[in-house]
């Protein structure tokens, strides 16, 4: 059953159609949450927050718009206002330890471990905005334009985000790299 | 040889973020709890009336009809056509012909030199909205003693915001023009306005 049938029903009064849309969504959505947020409580809390969001403005979605993209602009503005507020906590290592299986990863000559902790730790040091511009056209592979809708941000600000988180995270990365191979 | 390389740093840093995260499974049923506890959305009538009438929906339309339809407005367009022809009679609005207005965009652009003094630099680029902020797409030239870093870019009359980026890394606004008011993240932006009357 698709998004809309879905919706459709949850305003029917069937509540457990969301839950298929929780399924659907949780993990995909997890990932940036996480990323963004640099820790997975702060990433639960922002999901569960979403979510619920969403549920509860369902009479108002429209549905010109995907539900998927919607939920997911729900979850970017609260993944903005958890990083202005929250507090500084212990950098804690998210990337998954799942990345051994990708073996065509062209992957800097350290060791793997090394290499998240190192990417985890440069992706947090870079300010929120450039963080999110850099997920959601690298990670989450958006346009331009659907970043825009996402972020309601003008193109030619996201690209120099972009461009800038790309400048530091090289800077970081490589500068992480010759001390490690040094 | 570098730009290669720096591509695959984040390349291989994009390939490992887009590996999936581990969640708790109990931050989702914690998730379906709270849903469970809150109450069920609902819609009002009026509203439920204009989600009927605004909701998309595919249309069955048989082939036969569409040539029908076709043949109807090329009909339509045709006797126009005949009818402006015997009367003179000229539609109000003309299209512009196909590369109009970029031919007059393009005759409208301003050369705009842009120079910067960095004796110690290796090499000097230009970024901006115009260039996508592409630090490979415009780069300075010394000048003979090498201190005096200049290129000369053909710009549309408006705003534009730019930047230089010293040595491949370093962001550095114009010390000689106006700084961005939408600069952001503590490295500003200069900016130049062209048009008939800056110029």
């Amino acid at each position: 059953m698709n998004d809309a049938a879905l919706v459709r029903r949850v305003l029917d009064g069937d509540s457990d159609a969301f839950t298929v849309l929780v399924d659907r969504y949780y993990d995909r959505y997890a990932r940036y949450a996480v990323h963004m947020l640099g820790n997975r409580e702060d990433a639960e809390e922002a999901l569960q927050d979403a979510f619920l969001r969403a549920y509860r403005a369902l009479p108002r979605y429209q549905e010109r718009e995907r539900f998927g993209a919607w939920l997911f602009r729900l979850l970017v503005n609260r993944c903005r206002t958890s990083a202005v507020r929250r507090r500084r906590r212990e950098s804690v290592v998210v990337v998954s330890d799942d990345i051994a299986s990708l073996g065509a990863v062209t992957r800097p000559a350290v060791e793997d471990a090394a290499w998240r902790e190192e990417l985890s730790r440069a992706l947090e040091s870079l300010p929120a905005e450039q963080r999110e511009a850099f997920l959601l056209k690298h990670v989450e592979d958006l346009s331009y334009e659907e970043m825009a809708a996402i972020t309601g941000v003008g193109i030619s600000a996201l690209k120099m985000r972009v461009k800038r988180a790309c400048t530091r995270l090289r800077e970081l990365l490589q500068e992480a790299q010759s001390v490690g191979t040094s | 040889m570098s730009e290669r390389r720096e591509f695959d740093v984040i390349d291989a840093a994009a390939r490992t973020l887009r590996s999936p995260v581990v969640v708790d499974p109990a931050a989702k049923q914690r998730l379906v709890a709270a849903l469970r506890d809150s109450p069920v959305p609902r819609v009002g009538a009026g509203r439920r009336a204009w989600h009927w009438i605004a909701r998309p929906r595919p249309v069955m339309v048989s082939p036969l009809w569409t040539a029908a339809a076709a043949v109807l407005i090329m009909i339509g367009v045709f006797r126009a056509a005949i009818g402006w022809e015997r009367t003179g009679e000229q539609p109000a609005a003309v299209p512009p012909a196909p590369g109009g207005p970029a031919v007059a965009a393009a005759s409208n652009l301003h050369a705009v030199q842009f120079v910067l003094v960095a004796p110690g630099a290796a090499s000097v680029a230009l970024v901006g909205d115009f260039n996508g902020w592409d630090t490979g797409e415009t780069p300075l030239a010394p000048s003979a003693s090498g201190g005096l870093w200049s290129v000369e870019v053909p710009l549309a009359p408006g705003r534009h915001v730019y930047s230089f980026v010293v040595d491949g890394r370093r962001w550095i606004p114009d010390p000689s023009a106006a700084r961005a008011p939408d600069s952001d993240f503590g490295t500003p932006s200069s900016v130049v306005l062209v048009g008939e009357r800056s110029l």
